[in-house]
Order: structure tokens, then sequence, then C-alpha cells
């Protein structure tokens, strides 16, 4: 590279100048905005930063307070349980599709996550809760049936709210662990196997060890995507079941309390953060960065 | 670039992999599990808005196209339609243009901190959309140039939210591509802009594609970042499915949420036609 000349690599930074503008106009710059109006003092309807007023009343307001604090507890607990629930269940996924050896197979599995992936969780959600209702399909059908007499609470409560979470997330996982799986040398089951391991032993003592990297970045990426959700606590919890992302919406577009809703956001994206931060270095050393 | 997965499974093409039906069967079992939940919903939506009745049964009351008819005249539904498959297509312009020529600069030019700007423009996959929507909107009410709950400051969001999967598709297919036969160009007298488009450029074009594909999809099924920058007269498509949803089962919305599903497939589809999906295991999509 450092052959080429000066001119043309000055005309190269060109290329890159748009999408520099654009991110740190639109994206660094509102992003610490944000975060310094969480240390202003909470003031209805004043959006804009005020360097005289620092304070740190609004963290102390969360933290003081059990419904705050609670939400964070609530999140908390939800991505940890959605992050395993998606573990146990992509796991077994990406293990079929990654030691499938027919490609077409493999092609139409991994369109099919594809798309469950990429459609909207609004309409996913609404396919959920068509099924999980109070008349929807597997209450109305149990009930008609006879088997039994008061619909099963499904939905709107924690186990809708898991079920939305780990419904929207899964795809993320399966695709996070494919890689990693394809990846193991398959010569190194075979001399387990040969050496008088059974299936069970070469999978746990052998291939599984060998994922952890991507076992542990899938269980981050879910934890990150599903603390952050505001749409699947709100159409499967209904309310109930209050998290961050609810308090945020609440505090600014209900209350016009942008500092406070700030605080909130910088919580709970600090959170994130450290999760997809040490997701990034363990993808880095194991598959060489993303894409 | 290939994976190392890929790498091995070429070095050991001859010796046997473990054929499907050597998976355990517990892993079939759970495996298909995920299967169903992750496309049950999906196939629920399309009978809801196939079904002749008012809610959907088991088994279903008859196919009907009530509810494909009710939806194409809901001027509030088919509005935001077009909203959304309008914005798409402008996000995806412009994204895969900056993107592009962010991922040719980055790919060529190696300068300190190279991994440091990479990280940024691939951070809107990482951090929660609502709270990057969030700060869009109270930046956008500071600035009060009338950019807050305006087509603009929402198309902003958008190109924000898919510029870094181009510049992810775009990398990928440039790292995989040998710089040589650019070189080779050059010295058979081509010019630097000669030899990028009638050489590079028709070999990355895959990747070009497949960014914008997916930039047009995530714009048009984008939710966090509309959340808080959409208007009364300016709602996306699944913020208006998400507003119906709140007051009343409406399977018009399936009706809609059948078109949008019918999107996502074909260009699903068209993706995986043009590159080699593999490849984006471990990339985030959001």
């Amino acid at each position: 590279m450092s052959q080429r000349p000066q001119r043309l690599l000055n005309r190269l930074v060109l290329l890159v100048l748009p999408a520099l503008a654009l991110f740190v106009i639109f994206f660094a710059v509102p992003l610490f905005l944000l975060f310094a109006i969480a240390f202003n003092r909470s003031q209805r309807g004043v959006v804009t930063f005020q360097p005289s007023s620092f304070t740190l009343a609004n963290f102390a307001r969360f933290f003081n307070d059990s419904l705050f604090f609670g939400a964070l507890f609530n999140s908390l607990i939800l991505a940890i349980s959605v992050a395993t629930l998606c573990l146990l269940l992509g796991y077994p996924l990406a293990y079929l599709i990654a030691k499938s050896r027919n490609p077409q197979r493999t092609t139409l599995y991994t369109t099919m996550v594809l798309i469950s992936m990429q459609l909207d969780p609004v309409i996913r959600a609404y396919g959920l809760m068509v099924l999980l209702g109070d008349n929807g399909l597997i209450n109305g059908t149990l009930i008609k049936a006879g088997w039994i007499l008061a619909p099963l609470p499904l939905m709107y409560n924690w186990f809708g709210t898991i079920v939305g979470l780990v419904q929207n997330c899964l795809p993320f996982m399966v695709l996070a662990l494919i890689g990693i799986i394809r990846s193991i040398n398959p010569s190194v089951e075979e001399a387990a196997r040969s050496l008088g391991a059974s299936r069970w032993q070469t999978f746990f003592r052998v291939a599984f060890p060998l994922t952890l990297p991507g076992v542990l970045s899938g269980f981050l990426l879910v934890f990150s995507l599903s603390i952050s959700s505001y749409i699947v606590p709100v159409l499967m919890g209904g309310w109930k079941i209050l998290v961050l992302p609810l308090h945020i919406y609440q505090q600014i577009l209900e209350r016009a309390n942008f500092q406070f809703g700030a605080s909130i956001a910088l919580i709970l994206f600090v959170i994130s953060t450290l999760a997809v931060t040490v997701y990034h270095r363990i993808t880095q050393r194991t598959i060489g960065g993303l894409v | 670039m290939t994976t190392r997965g890929e790498a091995v499974a070429k070095q050991t093409g001859s010796v046997e992999h473990w054929v499907e039906s050597e998976v355990p069967l517990i892993f079939q079992m759970f495996a298909g599990t995920s299967f169903v939940l992750m496309l049950l919903p999906v196939c629920i939506v399309v009978l809801s808005a196939l079904n002749a009745g008012e809610y959907l049964t088991f088994p279903p009351q008859g196919f009907s196209l009530r509810w494909i008819k009710a939806f194409l005249s809901n001027e509030m539904f088919v509005r935001s339609y077009l909203i959304s498959f309008g914005m798409a297509l402008f996000t995806c312009v412009i994204a895969t243009l900056t993107g592009t020529m962010a991922a040719i600069f980055m790919t060529r030019v190696d300068f300190p901190g190279r991994a440091l700007l990479r990280a940024f423009f691939l951070s809107p996959l990482m951090l929660p959309g609502t709270v990057v929507g969030l700060a869009l909107y109270i930046y956008y009410l500071g600035l009060g140039i009338g950019l807050s709950r305006s087509l603009g400051g929402l198309l902003v969001g958008h190109i924000l939210a898919t510029t870094p999967f181009v510049i992810g598709t775009v990398s990928a297919a440039l790292y995989s591509f040998d710089i040589s036969l650019e070189e080779a160009a050059r010295s058979l007298g081509a010019g630097p802009m000669t030899a990028f488009w009638k050489v590079t450029f028709p070999i990355i074009r895959p990747g070009i594609v497949a960014g914008a594909i997916f930039a047009f999809i995530i714009s048009f099924g984008q939710f966090d970042l509309s959340l808080f920058l959409s208007t009364p007269d300016l709602t996306p498509l699944p913020i208006q499915i998400y507003i119906s949803l709140r007051y009343k089962f409406e399977p018009t919305a399936a009706a809609a949420g059948l078109f949008a599903i019918l999107l996502v497939v074909l260009s699903t589809w068209l993706i995986g036609r043009i590159t080699d999906l593999g490849r984006f295991a471990g990339l985030k999509f959001s």
C-alpha cells in the first residue's frame, strides 16, 4: 500500500467522508448529548444540554426507587433466561445445519432462519398473540376439546414475554453458532470415536468445548438484544412485566422528563455495551472479527 | 471472507462428515422445536390473513380473500405499507452508496485506528435501537431545525441502521477479492477507475447487491428506530401494525403482515441466490 501515490490515497479518503460525516453528526454526537443530558437536573420539557447543572440526582432516583430498580432486575432476569433458553434450543439446530452434508438443505435451513430473523418483530408478535391469547389457538382448541375449563395464562405474563423474546432472538443464536460448529475439524471427533469414546462422550468432551467461544458470544448477543427490546415486553407482557425500555418510553413520551429518561437509557446502554464489547472481543479472537 | 470452518471443510473434504441421521435424536427434536418456534408465528400470520372467520381457530374456518381486500381498501395500512416501501428504497440507495464507498476505503487503505473506525461503523448494529432512536429524537428536538418528527429525520435513522450491513457485506466481498487482479489490470495500462469498474466491481457486485437487499429489508421492518421518530401522519408499517395491535386484533393487520412476509421471503431468497449464506453466520442483524 505504501507504494501507492499520495494523490490516490488522498482521493480514497473522499470515499469514507460521507459515511463518517453521517455517523459523527447523527450518531456519535446525539448519543453523547443524550448521555450528557442524563447528568442534568430533571426539568420537564427541557431537551437541550445545560452545562451549568451537573447532578447525579437522576441516578440516585433510579437506584432508590424500587419501581426503576426492580425494572433493572426484571430486565436482567429476562435477558439471562432468554439467552439460556436460546442456547438450549439454538445449539441443536445450529449443530444440525452445520453438520448437514447436503448443501441444498443447508441453504434451505439457513434461508428459513434468516426469514424468521428479518421479519419485523411486530408481525411475529402478532402470530404469537394469536397462538397464545386467551381466545387463541392453543386455549381455544383445548377448551373446545374439553381438556381445560378456563384459558391457561400463556400471555401478558413472564411466560409470554420469555416465549416472545426467545422467538425473536433464536435466529441470532443459531447464526452465531453455525460457523464455529462447522469449524470443528471432523477428524478430531473421529479420533475420539476411534479411541473408544461414545457419541455423547465425544460431543461433551471434544466437540462442545471447542465451540465454547461461540456459545459465549451467542449468549451475550442474545442477552444484549433481549435486554433492549421494547416491543416484545409491551405486546407479550401487556405492560405487566416492567423492564427498562418501557420506563424509557414512559419518561420520554408520556412525562417529557428527558433527563431521567436519558439516565435510564444510559444505564441500559452501559449494560448492553459491556455485553457487546465482550462479545466483540471473543468473536475477534475466534473467527477473525465479524463478517 | 471464508470462515475458518469453510477452510477446514475444504482441507478435509475427503474425510467423512457426520451425516444428519447420525445427529442424536434428542438434538433433532430440539432443532425441530426451534424451527417450529421460529416459523410457526409466521405461518399463523399467513393463515390469519387468508382465514374466512374473524378469529383464527383450529382447524381454520376456510379460505377467503376478505382480509386481503380489507387491507387493500384500508387507507391507513396501504399508506403505511407504501411509506415503508418508499423509505426502504431511498434508505437502500443511500446506504448502499455510502456503505460501499466506506468499505472500499477501509479495505484498501491501512491506517492507524482502522479497527476502531470499523467498530464505530458497525456499532449501530450492536447498540439498542431504541436508545439510538431516542438519542436522535432528543437531538432533533434540541437542534430545532424541523428534523424532529419529519420524514428526513426518520430517514437519517434508517440509513444509520442499515449502512453497517452494507459495510459488512461489501468488505467481506472485498477481503476475499484477490487484489492482484486489479493490479494486473493497472500494469496492463488501465487507470485506477477503469481497473476498478472493469475488474473489481463485477467481482464484488454480489456483496454490494446482498448489502443493498439487506438494507432494504432492515429498513422495511425497522421498529426500534421508528418508535421515537415516527409521527401520526408518518407511520411506517411496523408502527402501524403495533398501533392497531394495542387496541384490537384485526386480521387486516395480518393481511398487511402477509405482504411484508412475501417481501422478506423474496429478498432472502434473492440473497441466497447471489451469495453464500453461510458467510453471514456471526454477523448480527436487527
